[in-house]
């Protein structure tokens, strides 16, 4: 059986997307096929890859409470191409937004199983995920803990030569469990869709987060535009006034 | 102030410019949104991409009322108007509040009136659903007091609606 994979991101790297993508590919069989849609010039590598699959999984950001437009544009293009080549197959999507309610994702949902209607593909379900873009952080963090760990087991087996410095194991033990218990819903329901999309059965549409409470995370999401927009400039650049549009 | 976005095509600006105070013609002669979160960080209410879009949430953001022209696209907008919708996230602020129960961005511009709605062509009693279900939604994320969805037969019709 193949799947189709297809990253929506814009963005080039790092992107949530790419995070929540590979978490789906671990609960899934078969050939995996990976596509990038960036820009117009990456929709006819992908339509190729639809010719003989069985399942696509859509892999997106929330923009707007729908469907980033450069989608939408691909998607009207692959409706014709799937009616002009009588394709059928089961389409499945996993949104994720910057808020942290997953449920914010539903009008998105909803357009995608429109699209499946009039393209005469089976709607597969999909999961919306809450708190994306801090979820995303999340494995930068475990990557940073991992090279904590192995600078303490050097350090560790230059000055006293054990190659197992209990605690660096213990706190990275910690760390970890933590980064994990965030991602539970998300890999829960991803590991569920995984199963129907082995199976090409109908999912549902779930919605889940990360796994902090939300006045947490608002605090959280803050600090984050806080030191961004220090870094960036534009703290100092009327961060926050009511800017006047310029006659064009 | 009334803004109007449309993508009807150009042969009816010159109309739509008589019933508005700003108008936005969506023909898609502009980049997609980057999503580098840029006009909330390094340039507030200004993306960085130097095309026509490059200041429009500073016109969506001041409309007090905001009439959207969209062909129908499975119970959504059509790809041009949304790609005008989507660069338009510098309305808001990044700071971040409880909006309708649940989380959205601080308004840069305050409070809006009226978010409108009018779709034409081909659309089926589930995708109006869908449309009135996501006008509401984008009507609490951008701060607007209500929002009103009507379906037009024709480009024509949408035209005389707005």
């Amino acid at each position: 059986m193949k799947t189709v994979l297809i990253n929506c991101s814009p963005k080039k790297r790092f992107s949530a997307s790419a995070y929540f993508l590979f978490l789906q590919r671990l609960f899934i069989s078969g050939e995996k096929v990976n596509g990038t849609l960036r820009t117009p010039a990456d929709h006819a590598r992908i339509l190729e890859q639809l010719r003989d699959t069985q399942a696509v999984v859509f892999c997106l950001p929330l923009y707007v409470d729908g469907i980033p437009s450069h989608v939408l544009r691909f998607m009207e293009e692959m409706e014709r191409f799937c009616r002009e080549n009588d394709l059928r197959f089961s389409v499945y999507c996993i949104a994720n937004n910057g808020f942290i309610e997953g449920r914010q994702n539903e009008p998105l949902m909803q357009v995608f199983e429109h699209f499946c209607s009039r393209a005469c593909l089976d709607w597969g379900g999909g999961v919306g995920i809450g708190g994306g873009v801090m979820l995303n952080v999340t494995r930068i963090l475990f990557v940073v803990d991992i090279v904590l760990l192995l600078l303490n087991t050097v350090l560790s087996a230059v000055n006293t030569g054990s190659f197992f410095p209990k605690e660096a194991w213990i706190s990275f033990g910690e760390n970890a469990a933590l980064l994990l218990y965030f991602n539970l819903g998300v890999l829960f329901y991803l590991g569920r869709m995984g199963g129907c999309i082995r199976n090409r059965t109908y999912s549902g549409k779930k919605y889940t987060r990360i796994l902090i409470p939300s006045f947490v995370f608002i605090v959280f999401a803050d600090i984050f535009f806080v030191i961004a927009s220090l870094f960036e400039g534009g703290l100092f650049r009327g961060w926050l006034a009511r800017k006047a549009a310029e006659e064009q | 102030m009334k803004v109007i976005l449309h993508d009807l095509g150009r042969q009816y600006d010159g109309m739509l410019e008589a019933r508005c105070d700003r108008m936005i013609a969506a023909d898609g002669k502009y980049a997609p949104c980057q999503g580098c979160f840029g006009c909330w960080t390094k340039h507030p209410a200004e993306c960085f991409m130097k095309d026509r879009l490059q200041q429009v949430c500073r016109l969506i953001g001041q409309a007090d009322e905001l009439v959207i022209i969209t062909k129908n696209l499975y119970g959504g907008y059509s790809a041009e108007v949304k790609n005008v919708l989507d660069r338009s996230i510098g309305t808001s602020t990044p700071f971040s509040t409880y909006r309708g129960g649940q989380m959205h961005h601080t308004l840069r511009y305050g409070k809006h009136n009226l978010w409108k709605v009018i779709v034409y062509g081909d659309v089926s009693d589930a995708e109006k659903d869908t449309f009135r279900y996501l006008s509401e939604r984008n009507a609490v994320n951008d701060g607007f007091e209500r929002s009103e969805v009507l379906f037009a037969g024709s480009p024509a019709e949408a035209e005389e609606l707005a």
